[in-house]
């Protein structure tokens, strides 16, 4: 068994360049993902996880620039790849189920030539006819019937389309999926058939997995590694168990108690005062002081490192909270 | 599918109806009638022109008059011209129409498919000085005045350079004594036309599902040898020389008529492929792996491609308006150019009729379009 | 519970028809700032300021510094030159007609008759389409599908050809034309992108507002519907004065129309006397016309495009 991860980022930092000015989307993000692992990003809108995401398939607009970092995907690092190797890596390395992934399904060709595709254009000599058995082998493990491949995608309703992007991302056996809030646009009773499928496949077919979304919840369900974003930088990153009974940042513990449990007494939800920071330009030092109730003096001077504080739990911050402190 | 188009012949005849009652009105519409220029004639005395009136109908009450042009009308009786007296109406249009017909559709699709490239292109190398360039060049174009350009082309290559002919679309010198007519040739080459652009499609079609190398490369082969027999096949006949000097007078036609045309497509398939681009199904496209030519032909040019054809569809007629300054200017004795002299000579048999034949073309081309548009967008296919 | 008294209101401080007015300013030059990003639409801009002092120039130098009798666009004649048409020379600067009269004072009256002609069909098209596309779209049923059907009759047709017939029974003159012509457009193809933008406009949530604030329809239609459908009516505008004025030259040159000057018929003198391909000498009285015709059309289209990405933001490069 290879003890080695299989997704290693180091420092990724990435900026978009508007006509308002310089956009810090991205600032010096480190993880690990090993293999057969969950890992769960979260965060508010506009954090940078969906960012990180595209960084890591080198699908970012032209108005976007990687400024620094490595993503080294079993070794070998993706960012320093030509355009014409990067389109190796595409799907077969590193695939992805997309945000609103609906609309990820090209109107004019039938769902299963879709999935042909991407498995011609990876496997060089398949033929046509094992190109759809592959299709007729994919389809029943996301729930769906295999005779729906010859149907176009308006035919197909929304969580359906669902499973069809699902199986189109599982398709060319990639090593490492990202799911980008795969489930937001779907009603709740659909989300949660899908999401226990999901972590059902990727335990089955041993996958590593990068599990997007904003929503608390559904990341306690489907993750075994939490990392939390904030304005573009992580703040946090540890086991799910870690993240939920022991935050160290603040943000994070905010972030845990403005959910309301089920268990326990009634309490106030307590909800973060302020507004995420304007990304053009973000505060001094750390971005989350000005809305941080554990302030102290060099919050605002200097960005705190992203550290290992024992049991592979990282934080960056000047004042993380203690165990069992409030 | 087959609904859909038995759904749009009905519509068309409706419209078609409505036209003709129109047409009838506005020709009912003009003050005096046919025996007003027998009015200086000192032998047609004025009992005379009542008698004509009467032989000819004109004393019935306009409704009478009206179903009776109707009646006509489906019959194909479209009268007798009055310029060309004593042909009837019907024998000058089905001489002419076909002419029209080559060089409507030559000029429409390869306008089509310039502007498809080009705007394809446009979209694709967003800004800088191709984008900037093109523009304005298809823009002049676009607004250039038709007359004055044909003229000018007709000028330099015509008459000052020699390299093609002036006008018209045969050489009469050369067809002096042949034994064939022009139309039988010209019949010909359309028929030729056509089939090749059948099997070109079928070709085409058929070879979609195949893996991209034998597809490439069967449809190179199979273009080639088609295009190749052909070829052969009017270089061996004896009128072959007659096809090449038909065709001649065809290219400084075709070429001004796409050159004015072909910037509404280039410009609103750029459009449309802006638009979607910015889809998420491109972006999941090339994520999939695809290189930059496929995300960008087989499926943003191919979904942008469905508006771009809606716009062809709804400017036809202005390809059939301009088709027929293209053939004034060229005198390319085709409907346009008779409608125009008909309306000069106010030989009015012949400019409804040939009205008539221009309204019928269009909502034609118009159904030709909305089908293939049904055919190629799956999602209407189901309406 | 907050009261809300009647003394909040009245303590606006400008009356209403200011604010109003600073806003649209402020929105013009937003917009204004967003076209002069398009080259393309400056040009346009430039061409049509150029033409338009051509066309201020012509009734000036009519009045102050040419002899009426010589350079009379229509009447004018030349008794100094022998030969007729003459090339370009001091006293005429583009040379004489096969008429006798000078060029340059036709090509400037020209250009008073094509503004004036395109911007009347203009005017015309663009009240009858909105008008029309807002009505469609607002009460729907039966006047929706009468208008469509209408609109497809007309679009099915190709322009000229109408005209062309159309002016065997219409003696054409410049008024006229224009009026057909705008009804035309009008009734056709524009309508039917209005009509579209007016549905998108009528679902948005302002409309369901004023409607449950007791808004009358006609109130709706004419205080929300129509100004929103202005800025695409004002894009229409620029193509119906290119197809105007080109209309009118093809109409012209094919000896069709009733009009006493313009540069459709300054080509149609020039062909019916057969000068048109009789030599280079001969180009000044075809060219000017021809040029001026193409300039005119193409800097209007490009206006007409340039506000085509003002107008519809999801064109816009970052």
């Amino acid at each position: 068994m290879n003890d080695k991860p299989i997704l290693s980022v180091r420092n990724l930092t990435m900026h978009y360049y508007t006509r308002k000015g310089d956009v810090s989307a991205v600032d010096d993000v480190s993880f690990d993902l090993a293999r057969g692992q969950s890992l769960g990003l979260v965060g508010e809108s506009g954090c940078g996880k969906t960012s990180v995401a595209f960084s890591l398939l080198r699908l970012l607009p032209e108005n976007a620039q990687l400024l620094a970092g490595n993503v080294y995907l079993d070794g070998c690092d993706v960012l320093a790849l030509d355009e014409k190797e990067v389109r190796k890596i595409r799907w077969r390395g590193i695939s992805m189920v997309f945000q609103a992934a609906m609309n990820a399904l090209d109107p004019v060709y039938r769902v299963g030539d879709q999935i042909i595709e991407a498995l011609q254009t990876h496997f060089r000599g398949l033929g046509e006819a094992e190109a759809r058995d592959r299709v007729i082998e994919l389809f029943p493990m996301v729930g769906l019937d295999p005779s729906l491949m010859e149907r176009y995608p308006h035919e197909f309703s929304g969580g359906m389309r669902q499973r069809a992007v699902i199986a189109m991302a599982l398709s060319c056996d990639p090593r490492v999926i990202i799911a980008d809030e795969p489930t937001t646009a779907l009603d709740v009773i659909v989300q949660d058939r899908i999401l226990n499928e999901l972590r059902a496949i990727q335990r089955k077919m041993g996958m590593s997995m990068i599990y997007i979304t904003h929503d608390i919840a559904v990341i306690a369900e489907v993750s075994d590694r939490i990392g939390v974003m904030y304005a573009g930088r992580m703040a946090e990153l540890a086991s799910a168990v870690d993240i939920f009974e022991n935050p160290f940042h603040p943000y994070t513990h905010a972030l845990m108690n403005a959910f309301p449990s089920i268990e326990g007494e009634k309490q106030e939800l307590k909800a973060l005062p302020g507004e995420p920071p304007d990304l053009l330009s973000p505060p001094s030092g750390c971005r989350f002081h000005p809305r941080c109730s554990r302030r102290i003096e060099s919050c605002n001077r200097l960005q705190p490192p992203f550290e290992d504080m024992g049991d592979d739990h990282f934080v960056a911050c000047w004042n993380p909270r203690e165990v069992g402190n409030g | 599918m087959g609904n859909y188009i038995l759904r749009r012949l009905f519509q068309i005849i409706i419209t078609l109806v409505i036209f003709q009652t129109l047409l009838f009105l506005i020709l009912d519409a003009q003050p005096g009638d046919i025996t007003l220029q027998y009015l200086t004639d000192p032998r047609v005395t004025p009992e005379i022109r009542d008698q004509m009136r009467i032989a000819l109908g004109l004393n019935k009450p306009p409704i009478e008059r009206y179903l009776q042009w109707l009646r006509n009308f489906i019959t194909g009786n479209l009268g007798i011209s009055f310029s060309h007296y004593p042909r009837p109406v019907l024998d000058i249009i089905l001489e002419r129409a076909p002419r029209t017909i080559v060089l409507f559709l030559t000029s429409t699709l390869v306008s089509f498919f310039v502007g498809f490239v080009l705007g394809k292109q446009l979209a694709w190398r967003r800004g800088g000085g191709f984008e900037y360039s093109m523009t304005m060049v298809g823009v002049v174009l676009y607004t250039i005045f038709t007359p004055w350009f044909g003229l000018m082309l007709i000028y330099l290559l015509g008459l000052r350079l020699g390299w093609l002919p002036v006008g018209k679309f045969l050489d009469p010198i050369l067809w002096r004594d042949v034994p064939v007519d022009a139309n039988y040739v010209f019949a010909r080459l359309g028929f030729t036309g056509l089939i090749l652009s059948l099997l070109i499609a079928v070709l085409w079609l058929s070879s979609t599902r195949l893996s991209p190398v034998k597809r490439r490369s069967l449809r190179l082969i199979g273009v080639l040898m088609i295009v190749g027999i052909s070829l052969g096949g009017w270089a061996l006949s004896e009128v072959g020389y007659l096809a090449a000097d038909m065709l001649e007078h065809m290219i400084l036609p075709v070429t001004v008529a796409t050159l004015v045309s072909f910037a509404g497509t280039m410009l609103m398939m750029r459009n449309t492929m802006l638009e979607t681009l910015k889809e998420d199904f491109v972006m999941a496209t090339r994520a999939k792996g695809l290189s930059e030519a496929e995300v960008r032909d087989k499926h943003a040019a191919r979904n942008a491609f469905l508006p771009v054809f809606t716009n062809l569809i709804i400017s036809i007629p202005f390809v059939l308006s301009g088709g027929i300054i293209t053939e004034t200017i060229f005198s390319w004795p085709g409907m346009g150019l008779t409608l125009l002299q008909a309306v000069q000579n106010e030989d009015v048999p012949l400019a409804m009729g040939a009205m008539t034949c221009v309204g019928i073309f269009a909502l034609f081309a118009h159904l030709f379009a909305d089908v293939t548009y049904a055919f190629l967008d799956p999602r209407i296919r189901y309406q | 519970m907050v009261e809300i008294t009647k003394t909040q209101f009245s303590e606006l401080t400008e009356p209403m028809w200011r604010i109003r007015s600073r806003l649209i300013w402020r929105s013009f030059i937003e917009n204004w700032k967003l076209f002069m990003e398009y080259p393309i639409g400056m040009i346009g801009l430039g061409i049509i300021i150029i033409f338009g002092l051509m066309a201020l120039a012509h009734p000036i130098l009519m009045k102050y510094v040419w002899e009426p009798r010589v350079y009379d666009p229509v009447i004018g004649y030349d008794i100094s030159i022998l030969a007729h048409p003459s090339p370009p020379s001091s006293t005429h600067l583009l040379g004489t007609d096969p008429l006798g009269r000078d060029v340059l004072s036709q090509l400037l009256y020209g250009t008073r008759f094509g503004f004036s002609l395109g911007i009347s069909a203009a005017l015309v098209s663009v009240i009858v389409s909105t008008t029309v596309g807002a009505l469609s779209a607002y009460y729907g049923g039966i006047v929706d599908v009468l208008f469509m059907r209408l609109a497809d009759v007309v679009i099915m047709l190709p322009f000229i050809a109408i005209l062309i017939v159309l002016s065997a029974l219409i003696e054409f003159n410049g008024f006229s034309l224009a009026i057909v012509y705008g009804l035309l457009v009008g009734f056709g193809g524009q309508t039917i992108v209005i009509k579209s933008q007016a549905l998108s406009i009528k679902v948005k949530p302002y409309i369901e507002a004023a409607r449950a604030a007791g808004g009358s329809d006609w109130h709706i239609i004419f205080t929300h519907l129509i100004p929103n459908l202005m800025p695409l009516s004002f894009l229409y505008m620029m193509f119906t004065v290119t197809g105007a004025v080109f209309a009118e030259a093809a109409l012209s040159f094919f000896g069709l129309l009733n009009i006493r000057m313009s540069w459709g018929i300054m080509i149609n003198t020039a062909q019916a006397a057969g000068y048109l391909l009789a030599g280079p000498e001969y180009l000044h009285l075809m060219l000017p016309a021809g040029l001026a015709i193409t300039l005119l059309c193409s800097s209007f289209y490009m206006v007409g495009r340039a506000l085509d990405e003002v107008v519809n933001p999801r064109l816009r490069q970052r």
